[in-house]
């Protein structure tokens, strides 16, 4: 067998077997029409000689203590009726012996008188006969004893009969077959017509349209097209989608790159030397903030792509979380800032992508010291329960009032322009937690900041 | 696709059809060109059909041995099969179909054995070839001033009215003795239901029996007897042509037709010639032959030209062909032939010591 499978056509394949199936239903039934035609002629010649042995068992009478056979004409002239068959007969005595007919006749190895009369096969002077054996009691003062009469018949008129019979079935049969083969044809071109319909459409047409396939009535066929249609309007949307972001970043990244150059430009053109150091550090903040904008757009596109891809493993979430508080501690050991890490049950692993849920709770340690007070406290907690795992990080500082935390979960949306946020972080989180299967929702924190929350179901990604 | 079933469906119905028609074989061996033909037919009868064969077959070797039928019946029966003559022909169709009934014929091949009615042709295997009826034959001088009995039973009653006119000129055949003799008795008593009654009031005229044809003519003609029942109208048609001092009648209530029968033996050491010799009985030409020239009387005969002597009454004769069958075979049964015969003795000759 090849492992690329040949391209076929299913109109010839069903074609094909619906012909095989077909032949194999004739051939099953021409062997039942056979078994019946056999029998129906064995049946009918079977009553001719039957009646005609009955009629010469009534010749039979004793005359002078002798049994004697008075051959009747009528029984003759019935075997007549198969008009081209032999006859062959024979009466024996109540000893056995021969009364009158043909001497050597054809009997069954055991004559038993228990069955009245009884049918067989047989073979005499070279031709094949259907053979009747019939007994009779005669009890007369004189005689007593049973009497047989032996009758055969060479099988001509059965064989004719037979055939005649098989003939008009199998014509019958065939022309049957024959129609079923037509309507079958014009049924699987019928079927067959809708796909190269929709072929024909789906050749003449842009997938980018908005313009969808034409529904069909055919209810068979509906779902492929609703399926067509709906695949095509989530690519719409998400080009749709793709399209904002790209305006967006691109709009991003340009607004940053024209106030860097605005501050290059004031400091190419100050004439005072003693200027320079401030706009330097005006020329720095602004680089800082492109710099944290592309590599926040880096990482969102590889947490998308790693999403989209499916990464998965097994993995430690506290390990991830203890890293990062590591780092965190290390990074900030210069600012008066209260970390607290909380873990209640030992959590189960978790099947995910590591480095993606790595940047996420980066992300949110970031703003919590980005956005936070100089004196700020940020605890984060982990909490395992039957629904899955949640990441907790609270921090005390100004929050966000609850009418703008829809809007913050938002890409480049920023809550204070004046801050040098990219406006990605928290789209960065919700895509994490929706490729995980999890959610991320904002929270008051119990320290009067803001609770970011990451809840990781069981099931979903993990399995 | 289609084409394909079609195909393996023609296959399976040959298959069938070729199963059932068992065609035998013709050998066409030709080691020496000789026909041997075992008949009992009057050689003088039969020489102008076998003459018209000869000129048509030159090259053919042509042997013709006559018998009279039970002499051939037993003669045939007397040989192994492979020493059988090509073609038995006799008038005695039921010792014919028995012959054939106990396997000493092959199938005749040709379109010609299609066409013959059905009451002439057996199997294939046996096939009448020439229409003989059953007729009265009567002396002209004693019944010129007579009314000849035109029906079986207007015969019946003259003969019982006047017994003393009939009385030891009446003659037949030897049921015993001759196979068509026999053959008619037996059909007469299944045919009609006053064969009784003609068989007793042919004993009261002290009927002679006779074994051949040929002599009882001959009695008729000189008067030696002044009518014949019964007689095979072939011979006797021929004779009234000749001599004019018999007169020959088609009995018009019913008249029994025979049936010259030939078959062609199961072993025939010549097949291609016997088929070709019994083809030639029964084709056109043949017919032909026998009608015009033969003593015979062909298949389609002219009956107008054959009843024209007699004053046919108002009524169409009704012939009634024996058919060729195994229903022949019932009065040969031994049984039943020695009680026919019993009877028939008893019947005809009652008077012991003839």
């Amino acid at each position: 067998m090849s492992m690329t499978e040949k391209s076929y056509s299913i109109r010839s394949r069903m074609l094909g077997r619906s012909a095989f199936l077909l032949l194999s239903i004739f051939l099953i039934l021409s062997l039942g029409v056979w078994h019946y035609a056999r029998q129906s002629a064995n049946y009918s010649y079977d009553r001719l000689l039957n009646s005609a042995s009955l009629s010469i068992m009534e010749g039979l009478h004793v005359y002078d203590k002798q049994v004697d056979l008075d051959l009747p004409y009528a029984a003759f002239e019935m075997m007549q009726l198969a008009n081209e068959d032999k006859v062959f007969y024979q009466a024996l005595g109540t000893q056995g012996e021969l009364i009158t007919g043909y001497p050597d006749m054809p009997l069954p190895a055991k004559m038993s008188v228990e069955s009245p009369i009884s049918f067989y096969n047989g073979h005499y002077l070279s031709e094949d006969v259907r053979v009747v054996i019939r007994h009779k009691r005669i009890s007369e003062p004189s005689v007593s004893g049973w009497v047989t009469v032996v009758l055969a018949q060479t099988l001509r008129a059965r064989h004719e009969m037979m055939i005649d019979i098989l003939y008009r079935s199998f014509a019958v049969l065939f022309g049957i077959m024959a129609c079923v083969m037509i309507v079958l044809w014009v049924a699987i071109n019928r079927a067959l017509e809708p796909l190269s319909s929709i072929s024909k459409s789906l050749a003449s047409h842009s997938l980018v349209s908005a313009e969808p396939i034409q529904t069909t009535p055919i209810q068979e066929v509906s779902p492929l097209v609703s399926a067509i249609n709906d695949y095509q309007a989530q690519l719409l949307s998400n080009l749709a989608l793709m399209k904002r972001f790209i305006a967006d970043a691109s709009h991003q990244i340009r607004t940053a790159q024209s106030a860097t150059q605005a501050q290059l430009d004031i400091a190419s053109q100050s004439q005072n030397l003693a200027d320079l150091p401030e706009h330097l550090s005006k020329i720095r903040t602004e680089h800082d903030r492109l710099t944290r904008l592309t590599n926040q757009l880096l990482t969102h596109a590889m947490v998308v792509h790693r999403g989209d891809a499916g990464v998965i493993e097994k993995l430690d979430v506290e390990s991830v979380v203890k890293q990062l508080l590591t780092e965190c501690v290390r990074d900030n050991a210069h600012r008066t800032i209260d970390f607290s890490y909380q873990c209640e049950l030992p959590l189960p692993l978790f099947m995910g992508d590591s480095i993606s849920l790595r940047e996420a709770i980066r992300n949110l340690l970031d703003n919590a010291l980005y956005y936070g007070p100089e004196h700020n406290q940020i605890e984060i907690l982990l909490q395992t329960d039957s629904s899955g795992i949640d990441i907790i990080i609270d921090d005390a500082g100004s929050g966000i009032p609850l009418e703008l935390r829809e809007k913050a979960l938002e890409r480049f949306q920023r809550l204070a322009n004046d801050l040098s946020g990219s406006g990605l972080g928290l789209s960065i989180v919700t895509s994490v937690a929706e490729a995980h299967g999890g959610q991320f929702f904002l929270e008051d924190s119990p320290l009067g900041g803001l609770r970011a929350r990451i809840h990781l179901p069981k099931e979903g990604v993990s399995c | 696709m289609l084409r394909k079933m079609t195909l393996i469906l023609m296959g399976l119905m040959l298959l069938v059809s070729r199963s059932s028609a068992e065609r035998p074989s013709i050998n066409l061996e030709l080691d020496s060109n000789q026909l041997i033909i075992f008949s009992a037919t009057d050689i003088k009868a039969i020489a102008p059909v076998l003459n018209a064969f000869r000129a048509q077959n030159p090259t053919v070797n042509l042997e013709y041995h006559e018998f009279n039928t039970q002499e051939l019946d037993r003669a045939i029966r007397a040989k192994p099969l492979e020493d059988q003559p090509d073609v038995v022909i006799s008038s005695a169709m039921d010792l014919q179909v028995r012959l054939v009934n106990d396997g000493y014929a092959q199938p005749v091949l040709g379109e010609a054995v299609a066409a013959l009615p059905s009451w002439a042709n057996w199997r294939n295997e046996v096939i009448g070839f020439t229409y003989e009826p059953i007729v009265f034959v009567y002396n002209k001088q004693a019944f010129k001033n007579k009314a000849v009995p035109l029906t079986h039973e207007s015969l019946a009653s003259t003969m019982r009215i006047e017994d003393g006119f009939f009385a030891n000129r009446v003659g037949s055949y030897d049921a015993r003795r001759s196979g068509i003799g026999y053959l008619v008795a037996t059909q007469d008593e299944v045919t009609s239901s006053i064969s009784g009654r003609l068989q007793e009031s042919l004993g009261r005229a002290r009927t002679k029996v006779y074994g051949q044809t040929a002599s009882l003519l001959d009695d008729i003609a000189s008067g030696k007897l002044i009518f014949g029942y019964n007689l095979l109208g072939s011979y006797s048609f021929a004779r009234e042509r000749r001599d004019n001092s018999i007169g020959v009648v088609i009995p018009q209530d019913y008249a029994l037709v025979v049936s010259r029968a030939a078959f062609i033996s199961k072993q025939a050491k010549h097949v291609s010639n016997a088929q070709r010799f019994v083809n030639f009985l029964i084709s056109d030409e043949g017919q032909d032959v026998i009608a015009k020239k033969s003593e015979l009387v062909a298949l389609f005969p002219d009956i107008d030209s054959l009843v024209s002597q007699q004053d046919v009454q108002d009524q169409t004769i009704n012939f009634h062909p024996i058919p060729l069958g195994p229903a022949l075979m019932v009065y040969l049964d031994d049984s039943k032939r020695r009680r026919f015969i019993k009877a028939w003795e008893s019947a005809l000759l009652p008077i012991k010591g003839e």
